[in-house]
């Protein structure tokens, strides 16, 4: 262990007043938009009307307590303003006080939502509305105090422990999910977006991560690894086979049978060059479902999928049907991405982690140290065959009924294209990469309409909502796909090791000189 | 020569591994010598065994028709492998520009008979002349306007990452393929278009012991053969070609050498989906309907053609253009349409288990 840097007070620098002036920002707007543009006849909101209306008393109470803190912040900012101005060498006080402050103001601001029972109208992201604005203030007054607390208190601690603040930022958010975008029934779907899209192409993409990061292997067939895992849960766990094993089992049954099917593709294959591999495991993403569709020896139940797979349950309490009550679903997927994530680190740093990377960047000079490049090819192929079966296992149970459509070669594509646009080889940018391609194909492209519509009717131009958006979906969603690659080419969050190695390793090409110019 | 080496009865154990690896090492070489007359044995045993099951003249007639859709594929096919040859890319949005040829087509048609009133369609079914005349008007314009297409994409979307990580390009080729696929789902919707080339070639050309070769067939086989052979003089005896040829080798020596990087490989992806095109206008003109997302499997398909030659290699990618249009005519004839897919990608992969390289491909070292 090499000793720790030696605590310094970290000198204010721009990011930190950008931060502070957002965090007040999102503050003071989410505190005083309810006012302006709530309508005062529709229901309780989030606002301090709205809280000395519906309770009075210890309500006015919270309320004055609230704005205590935000005029402290105000002060305290104001004065390190003024103290900056005066000598702008010395490092800021960042006290804890402050930050305790704003912590309590966040903490204050979620007591007042939680007694005053906000009736949310509409889910962030959904349809622009007056409602919707007025309900998400809570967020942004909450957030924003939570920023503060962050720039005041807890930033050098943040600096020090980056990957750590970010685990318990994602996994708070996370937990939280379920409750930001509850309460009516519209705002149901984007839970069920979350667990069913966001969280399944999260693992797709931590897994597929193995294979193509790590280890530098192009796999365009990984939908069938899912679609192995989705088949073994639906055919295990339901009425088709009169099977009906236990759902954690076949978690792990699923994992198993596709890592399985890994190693069988992959042990006759894996000398091939890794392009030649890339159409290989295509034919094979293109088989396993040609097989599910044609019935292949009566098993798979033919175009229509298997249904009716049992609801998975956890010590006797039934999960429930997934599109009535998907919280349950929400958390364990929650689970076992963290399961997973947790799993794959250790991995990557392991000594077969390193052979990844050495066989990844140059297959001669591994086998030369002594790395078996098979079996190294092979545990790389099966584990993230596995992860794949893990993601396709739960999917089956989820939805309670499997069929072939659901793993065609556009989910490998997606799949693929989550890992690339996160940035390839590296953990946390496989996950914003799944995260981000399944929002803005499962929530941003089937919400254009709507988007529009409202943008129409608001803005005057009604030929803004009378465009059939449907017919545009793909070439906005080409169009994210090309625009993001191209201003950054080693994905939104590029690993950064990768990119040590690289540096060290290759020089420019004078072809690329001249293609850039 | 005396053997300097000493038998001992404890050297056999550890001699079991040299002697699998030598056991290896010769089935290797055994299945390497025999997978050509292995795959032509498996070739004709399908034939056979389709005559067998269905008669001699469907065997035949199967052999025109797979001939035929494999011209398609290898038309096709010689755009991927090109584009691969030469940077390296699976160039997924290919089997779009093929579908965009297509409708090109269309729009062509239809911008003659606004403009200048000339109505390919009364045209080319007035007699063989006006067919001549209508298809030379038609085939330079649809290449052309693909050909375009191609040197745009490439300049847009893959010349900056051309030093990127390597998958960045496949991501924007994924992208420019649904950009494309958008394009046409908005412009021509979501059903089946009328390519408005029905009645244009018709009649049976000759038919040999029951098996009917129409001139339709007969056209798409010639046309296709006859581009490829133009390809290949090219690509052989041309300037162009062999500055391609250099810049495929290595990107750096050729530059130094004086080629012009960019232009050539403009003029390969203007080659390749001049070729796209001239391959959409004759399945245009062949089954006459066309849908959006009809490049999707077809490119597939292609692509797969192009590895199972050998991928970077022209002919190879003909031949297994050919050779997949037979297997999934043939294997469906037997197994059912349905499985025509599987079939002809459960062939890819044995033929890559026992030759890595393709049919007609060499073993290039992976660049580092």
């Amino acid at each position: 262990m090499p000793d720790a840097p030696p605590r310094q007070p970290e000198p204010a620098g721009t990011a930190f007043w950008l931060l502070a002036l957002g965090g007040l920002l999102l503050v003071v707007t989410g505190w005083l938009l309810p006012w302006f543009v709530e309508p005062t006849s529709s229901g309780v909101g989030f606002s301090g009307q709205d809280a000395a209306v519906s309770f009075n008393g210890p309500g006015t109470l919270l309320l004055d307590l609230l704005g205590v803190c935000m005029v402290c912040l105000l002060v305290g900012l104001a004065a390190d303003a003024v103290r900056r101005r005066r000598s702008p060498q010395s490092p800021l006080p960042l006290t804890r006080a402050r930050g305790a402050i704003a912590l309590a103001g966040a903490a204050l601001t979620l007591l007042i939502w939680y007694i005053v029972g906000v009736q949310r109208a509409e889910p962030l992201f959904g349809t622009i509305s007056a409602d919707a604005i007025a309900d998400n203030a809570v967020w942004m007054t909450l957030t924003g105090f939570l920023v503060l607390a962050f720039a005041y208190g807890l930033r050098g601690w943040v600096l020090r422990h980056g990957g750590v603040a970010l685990a318990i930022v994602a996994v708070c958010f996370g937990a939280a999910f379920p409750f930001i975008f509850n309460a009516s029934n519209n705002g149901i779907d984007i839970i069920v977006w979350g667990a069913q899209f966001a969280g399944i192409y999260t693992l797709l993409a931590l897994g597929l991560n193995v294979v193509v990061g790590f280890a530098g292997l192009l796999d365009l067939g990984y939908a069938a690894f899912f679609a192995i895992g989705a088949y073994t849960t639906a055919s295990l766990a339901s009425s088709a086979h009169g099977v009906h094993l236990p759902f954690w089992v076949l978690l792990f049954a699923g994992a198993a049978v596709a890592g399985l099917f890994g190693v069988i593709l992959g042990a006759p294959t894996l000398r091939l060059r890794s392009d030649y591999l890339a159409i290989v495991t295509l034919g094979f993403g293109e088989i396993v479902p040609d097989m599910a569709t044609n019935n292949a020896f009566n098993q798979t139940g033919g175009p229509n999928g298997l249904s009716g797979v049992d609801q998975p349950s956890l010590f006797g309490h039934n999960f429930g049907l997934f599109g009535i009550n998907p919280k349950p679903y929400f958390y364990a997927i929650l689970v076992l991405i963290v399961l997973v994530i947790l799993v794959l680190r250790n991995l990557e740093r392991s000594r077969l982690g390193r052979a990844w990377v050495a066989l990844r960047e140059d297959e001669i000079a591994a086998a030369a140290t002594g790395i078996n490049t098979v079996t190294t090819k092979l545990l790389a192929f099966s584990i993230g065959a596995s992860v794949s079966g893990f993601a396709g296992a739960f999917f089956g149970a989820m939805l309670g009924s499997v069929g072939p459509e659901n793993f065609s070669f556009a989910v490998s594509v997606t799949a693929i294209s989550t890992v690339v646009l996160g940035g390839i080889g590296n953990i946390t940018g496989a996950a914003v990469g799944g995260l981000v391609v399944s929002f803005v194909i499962f929530w941003v492209l089937p919400h254009l309409q709507g988007w529009g519509t409202t943008l129409g009717a608001t803005t005057g131009v009604p030929t803004l909502g009378t465009i059939d958006y449907s017919k545009y979906t793909y070439i906005v969603y080409g169009v994210i796909l090309i625009g993001i690659m191209l201003v950054r080419p080693s994905g939104l969050i590029p690993s950064r090791a990768r990119k040590i190695e690289l540096q060290g390793t290759q020089t420019e090409s004078l072809a690329a000189t001249q293609g850039r110019s | 020569m005396a053997r300097t080496e000493v038998e001992r009865p404890a050297a056999g154990l550890r001699r079991a591994g040299p002697v699998i690896a030598g056991l290896r090492r010769s089935i290797g070489g055994a299945t390497a010598r025999l997978f050509l007359p292995a795959l032509a044995a498996v070739m004709v045993g399908l034939v056979l065994l389709v005559a067998a099951r269905h008669g001699a003249s469907e065997a035949g007639q199967q052999l025109v028709n797979g001939l035929q859709q494999g011209a398609i594929y290898a038309l096709v096919a010689v755009g991927y492998t090109m584009v691969y040859g030469i940077i390296e890319l699976i160039n997924f949005a290919h089997g779009d520009v093929f579908t965009l040829g297509a409708f090109y087509s269309i729009l062509i048609s239809e911008l003659l008979g606004r403009t200048v009133h000339l109505d390919l369609g009364s045209l080319a079914t007035s007699g063989l002349a006006g067919l001549v005349v209508a298809l030379a008007i038609l085939f330079p314009l649809t290449m052309l306007m693909s050909g375009v297409t191609g040197v745009v994409i490439e300049r847009v979307a893959y010349r900056r990452l051309r030093d990127a990580p390597r998958l960045a390009p496949l991501i924007t080729a994924i992208g420019v393929s649904f950009l494309l696929e958008g394009i046409m789902f908005a412009g021509f919707g979501s059903g089946n278009v009328q390519a408005g080339k029905g009645g244009w070639i018709h009649g049976t050309a000759f038919t040999i012991h029951g098996v009917f070769v129409g001139w339709k067939e007969l056209f798409v086989i010639v046309v296709a053969a006859a581009l490829m052979v133009l390809l290949h003089q090219f690509i052989h005896h041309s300037r162009l070609g062999k500055a391609m040829r250099a810049t495929a080798q290595d990107r750096d020596a050729a530059l130094i050498c004086g080629i012009n990087i960019n232009r050539t490989i403009s003029a390969t992806f203007f080659i390749g989906s001049a070729l796209a095109g001239a391959g959409a206008l004759i399945y245009a003109l062949y089954y006459n309907l066309l849908q959006w997302n009809l490049g999707f499997n077809l490119g597939i398909i292609a692509f797969t053609a192009a590895v199972l030659g050998g991928i970077g290699n022209i002919v190879g990618a003909g031949l297994g253009g050919f050779l997949i249009g037979l297997v999934a005519v043939y294997g469906a004839d037997l197994v059912g349409g349905q499985w025509s897919n599987s079939i002809v990608f459960s062939m890819l992969i044995i033929v890559l288990t026992f030759r890595p390289t393709g049919l007609l491909g060499v073993q290039v070292p992976d660049r580092a």
